[in-house]
């Protein structure tokens, strides 16, 4: 691979690379505020400008500047190399840049991080940024210094209500643009523009409009300081107290990569930011599956419930045993849920097919949505892929076709993963059941119809294994404590099948995973294997 | 400052240093468990490190081996100080075993005991190795980075002595009640 | 109560021959801030004895790995709460040796004397409390007496007798305020007038030096592999004193001696101490002399101290520096450090590991009296229990130090 030489280092790089994204792939880190790897390059932050050391042979590129001299208290002309912007300089081989070794760049860097605050509000102290701001961190790390400006700052519109999810704070904005090409650039609606000039820029919306496609949140996300908040978030929590968990989002079968920022304090989950993935949803996240959090928290069945009452746990899964054991094996339907991961629909499966000896596999999850063509997918349930690879030769039945069978008579109890239906013309079909055992995390029209509830673990509060509908196997990691009197899946369902005498004797994640292994990977390969 | 003895160790112990560094002006080096006492009799014996200054464990949870014995070394006559560390135990925290260094320095009595109680590292032939600083009937280790810092001790029930009648503790009605403060001020009949 | 002899022949006593377990402390007046030491007396004899420590166990390590490392000053303060300051600067200086920066001068000779009057504090308290457990009320009275003016001083300069929490890293708190020096001197004076005329009281009373010399005698070598510094190991003959041995701060330019005992018995731990603390008046009075009237106190890197108060609230560089080193805490170059001083007691060491970020990954408060008293079990076997008293009261062992 050709390279390049950074600071010293061999630095790899691809060809049409820029020394920065190279630099970042070695995992070598150059400040920057207006770059973005996938945004295209503005490059008027000025803040990862770099010394490119002459080729051999060739005398630098020196610009004359003058020099405040403090002996002579006069300016002095002086020389210094011109900088170029890290950024849009495209990787030569054999070139050779020097960034944190070169002290023309270190005074660059103060003197811009100085010019960037020079007009910015004192806000840190109510700024959401705060914890996570890059002029904090690159001030203490590059700058150091109090800046020289004594006037009043320049003040423009604070908390301008840009649409329903964001608000934006002139001051504190540093026209870096990335918002403006975000739009422009991934979600193809050019609503953002840059007006004015100088210390007067700010950002603004085209006319008549509001800031209303389906990424709004990424604005907030790509915007390296605080002049874009989300007002979901706004005051809500200060970063340096939330953990992150490494997790999918299960709003759609895309199954983007995401980060849950929790709370450990108070096992409260307060965002997601998505997590890079070049194969699944590159850098971004939609509106929607930002704001999917709030489903751990919302809507929650946390109470083991008997036709309607709250009961303890103990008296549930007696009845709930009750039902199965009285079930005949052939009017006993189980519903499994493309909205839990692999390892709890296996263990329902497991526990019905294998032990209880049905045949009736029906899925159920989430109605359709839209879908559109940046990220989300019309399919509103993040592992529907994965619970048809675990049914292995027969797909599984959809939740219409469970009305029907209600209806004509051929299924009479029902054990359920869930509790969302996929059509919810047909959910009074559930009356008609003689027994219906659900394992539900939200409330929905199998929680109600149910004879007996057992409240499940959310997917935040385990880990799990999603197939998204490339088909790729993804796992999410657990963020909270299971909440409530919930438990996982997959671990319910060892409850059920040792109050019911059979051998289902895990108590760990990793053996449902080992027990699952050769059944679903092998299916799960060979679709992802096509795509991949 | 002490890279001669150092390099002298690396000759005399093949093997056994697995690791040296420098760091602000300190010398370490990293040896192999089974190896400590060997090296350290040395040390006393032929480098002159007369005085064991410290004796402690860092835990790095998540790295196997979990523990890193520290121990620093002076030598008074000559004004020359080393720090020697060798890596025990598992991510669990078992298998932390390490051979005691009392037969060499009499500071290593306390400050093992110190280190066994704090981290729960064995220190194979210490003639007395109990805990110091908490109770015996403490459960766990409180160093230990898995230790909550918030978590609550279970109740000591008292020992049985005979003949002796225990009182159960005050209950929140008894004792002197003008020592509480409270904001619940009920007043009865008015 | 039956009489002794009923079931005996006649002429034969029977009398008790196992030895008597009973049980020191850990609430009791001369054990210095609770130990317990439960010994097996044959008569007068202390047999076997074991010292048990703990009492004070605040789990000072834990909590430092929960803050930042400024927010590990009030806890290093209450490890050897009789000389604070010492502790104070102890543990800014093995944060300062991490990050390679050294304070300005004056700043350095104003640790020096608050560091040296927290150490004739501690002398002052140990020796007087000592002196008083063997029945001599007056020099302790003079003594705490002389040790609240010198906490006076402290009092002004830091705002508390006690908890000062006044070092800082890369400088203090806040800088001497105008009256200090001559307070100081006024102070001193009268130290040296005390201590004149406790000798005058105690070294002429054949009660005083029957009870303790030749007492918890230790070789020298036997303190030496027990880890002993400090006044204890002085005492016992082996001139070790790291203001000497390793000079920090400005050490290395003031004139002092170190006083180094013969017999190696509680009087001679006692007599260290008490020449200890003229030595420190003379240190204090060259460091008065020396120390610039004016000048800079904190070392001037954003990185690590505050900015002042009025520029965080007007302008946003003065907003993030705070923000950045309060909320995040300094960061400490990962890496490890021991870095040691003397302290009231001997060599204070500080043992940190750091992971870059500002939050201390290990904190490791080496106690010099921890050592200490790990050779009190030696020191009074054999002794008889009325020994006890001056020997534990020689060793100092500070609660707070010995157990954090």
């Amino acid at each position: 691979m050709p390279t390049f030489k950074l600071d010293g280092r061999e630095i790899p790089f691809e060809k049409g690379d820029s020394i920065i994204q190279a630099a970042r792939r070695a995992g070598v880190d150059i400040p920057h505020y207006c770059w973005h790897p996938g945004l295209s390059v503005a490059a008027n932050c000025r803040m990862c400008l770099v010394e490119m050391l002459p080729p051999p042979g060739r005398k630098p590129l020196l610009l004359d500047v003058l020099e405040w001299d403090a002996e002579k208290e006069d300016y002095v002309p002086a020389k210094k190399p011109k900088l170029v912007p890290a950024c849009q300089q495209a990787a030569g081989e054999g070139m050779e840049v020097a960034s944190d070794s070169s002290e023309h760049v270190a005074r660059a860097r103060a003197a811009v991080q100085e010019l960037l605050l020079l007009n910015h509000p004192v806000d840190c102290p109510i700024c959401d940024q705060a914890g996570e701001c890059r002029l904090q961190d690159y001030w203490l790390e590059h700058q150091g210094t109090k800046k020289r400006m004594k006037d009043e700052i320049v003040h423009k519109p604070k908390g301008v209500v840009f649409g329903p999810t964001i608000v934006y704070d002139a001051e504190r904005c540093i026209v870096c643009t990335r918002c403006v090409r975000f739009c422009e650039e991934v979600v193809k609606d050019p609503v953002l523009e840059k007006r004015e000039r100088g210390n007067l820029s700010e950002i603004t919306l085209a006319p008549g409009r509001e800031l209303d496609h389906g990424y709004t949140l990424m604005t907030e996300y790509v915007c390296p300081v605080g002049a874009l908040t989300a007002r979901d978030f706004r005051f809500k929590a200060r970063v340096w107290f939330l953990r992150s968990a490494q997790t999918v989002c299960t709003g759609c079968a895309t199954g983007c990569n995401a980060f849950t920022d929790f709370d450990p304090r108070d096992q409260t989950v307060y965002r997601y930011r998505p997590r890079e993935n070049m194969a699944v949803n590159r850098y971004w996240m939609c509106d929607d599956g930002m704001l999917d959090y709030r489903r751990i928290h919302e809507n929650r069945v946390l109470e083991a419930r008997v036709r309607g009452k709250k009961t303890s746990f103990e008296d549930a899964l007696e009845k709930a045993r009750g039902i199965l054991a009285a079930a005949p094996a052939e009017q006993l339907g189980v519903v499994l849920s493309a909205q839990h991961s692999n390892e709890d629909n296996f263990a329902i499966l497991r526990l019905c097919r294998d032990y209880l000896g049905t045949g009736h596999i029906y899925v159920s999850g989430r109605a359709q949505g839209l879908g559109d063509p940046v990220l989300k997918h019309a399919d509103r349930n993040p592992n529907t892929a994965g619970v048809t690879a675990l049914c292995t030769s027969t797909p599984p039945k959809t939740f219409s076709e469970l009305a029907k069978d209600i209806h004509e008579g051929r299924i009479t109890h029902v054990l359920s993963l869930g509790s969302y239906s996929s059509d919810a013309e047909k959910t009074d079909a559930l009356t008609r059941l003689q027994g219906l055992v659900t394992l539900a995390t939200h409330e929905g029209p199998l929680a109600k119809h149910a004879t007996v509830v057992l409240p499940t673990s959310s997917w935040a509060e385990c880990d799990g294994t999603f197939v998204n509908a490339k088909g790729m196997a993804q796992e999410s990691e657990k963020a909270v404590a299971p909440r409530g009197h919930s438990e996982p899946a997959w671990r319910l369902a060892g409850h059920l099948a040792r109050a019911l005498g059979f051998p289902m004797a895990w108590t760990k994640l990793s053996q449902v995973r080992k027990a699952m292994a050769p059944e679903a990977g092998a299916s799960v390969a060979m679709i992802s294997g096509a795509e991949a | 400052m002490a890279k001669a003895l150092v390099s002298l160790l690396e000759k005399q112990f093949p093997g056994a240093v697995l690791e040296a560094h420098s760091q602000h002006g300190d010398d370490t080096v990293v040896l192999d468990p089974a190896r400590w006492k060997e090296v350290a009799r040395f040390l006393r014996d032929s480098a002159g490190m007369e005085m064991l200054v410290d004796l402690t464990c860092v835990d790095w949870q998540h790295r196997e081996p979990r523990f890193d014995v520290v121990a620093h070394l002076h030598s008074l006559s000559k004004g020359q100080r080393l720090r020697i560390k060798a890596r025990v135990g598992d991510v669990e925290g078992e298998e932390a075993e390490i051979d005691s260094l009392t037969e060499l320095w009499g500071s290593a009595n306390w400050a093992e005991r110190e280190a066994f109680d704090m981290f729960g590292v064995v220190f194979r032939g210490h003639p007395d190795l109990r805990r110091i600083l908490t109770y015996p009937e403490f459960v766990g280790h409180a160093l230990r980075k898995d230790y909550p810092a918030d978590r609550i001790q279970p109740l000591v029930p008292y020992r049985e002595v005979e003949n002796i009648q225990k009182l159960p503790p005050f209950d929140q009605h008894e004792g002197m009640s003008f020592g509480r403060q409270t904001h619940d001020f009920s007043r009865g009949e008015d | 109560m039956e009489p002794l002899d009923l079931d005996l022949d006649h002429g034969e006593i029977e009398l008790a021959a196992e030895p008597m377990l009973i049980n020191v402390g850990p609430s009791h007046p001369a054990m210095h801030g609770t130990v317990r030491i439960v010994m097996e007396l044959s008569g007068e004899t202390i047999e076997r004895c074991d010292v048990q420590v703990g009492y004070l166990h605040r789990g000072f390590e834990k909590m430092c790995e929960r803050g930042t490392w400024t927010q590990v000053f009030p806890y290093v303060d209450r490890c050897n709460y009789v000389s604070p300051m010492l502790n104070n600067v102890g543990f800014a200086l093995a944060c300062e040796k991490m990050l390679g920066i050294e304070v300005p001068e004056r700043c350095q000779w104003y640790r020096m004397i608050l560091g040296e009057l927290a150490r004739i504090a501690d002398h002052l308290t140990c020796d007087g409390a000592m002196v008083m457990e063997l029945g001599a009320f007056t020099p302790f009275l003079w003594m705490v007496k002389t040790r609240e003016m010198i906490w006076d001083v402290l009092e002004e300069e830091t705002g508390a007798r006690l908890t000062h929490s006044f070092g800082r890293v890369g400088g203090m708190a806040a800088p001497p305020t105008p009256g200090f020096k001559e307070h100081t001197r006024a102070v001193v004076d009268h130290v040296r007038r005390v201590l004149d005329e406790v000798k005058r009281l105690l070294l002429g009373n054949r009660i005083f030096l029957d009870r303790l010399e030749g007492v918890g005698v230790i070789s020298p070598e036997d303190a030496v592999s027990l880890g002993w510094t400090g006044p204890a190991l002085r005492g016992a003959g082996v001139a070790y004193d790291v203001r000497k041995a390793s000079p920090y701060l400005k050490y290395g330019e003031v004139e002092f001696d170190v006083p180094v005992g013969t017999a190696s018995d509680c009087f001679d731990r006692f007599m260290v101490r008490m020449e200890e603390m003229e030595q420190s008046s003379r240190i204090i009075d060259q460091c008065l002399e020396r120390m610039a009237d004016e000048g800079p106190i904190n070392v001037d890197d954003p990185r690590v101290v505050l900015p002042p108060k009025d520029e965080v609230y007007s302008t946003i560089e003065g907003t993030i520096r705070h923000f950045k080193i309060v909320m995040e805490g300094l960061k400490l170059p990962a890496g490890e450090v021991y870095s040691y001083t003397e302290g009231g007691n001997g060599e204070l060491g500080f043992y940190l590991v750091s992971d870059g970020s500002g939050t201390p990954w290990r904190v490791r408060i080496r106690p010099p009296c921890f050592f200490v008293t790990g050779g009190l079990e030696r020191i009074i076997t054999g002794q008889m229990v009325a020994d006890v008293v001056p020997c534990f009261g020689s060793l100092n062992m500070i609660g707070g130090e010995c157990d954090r």
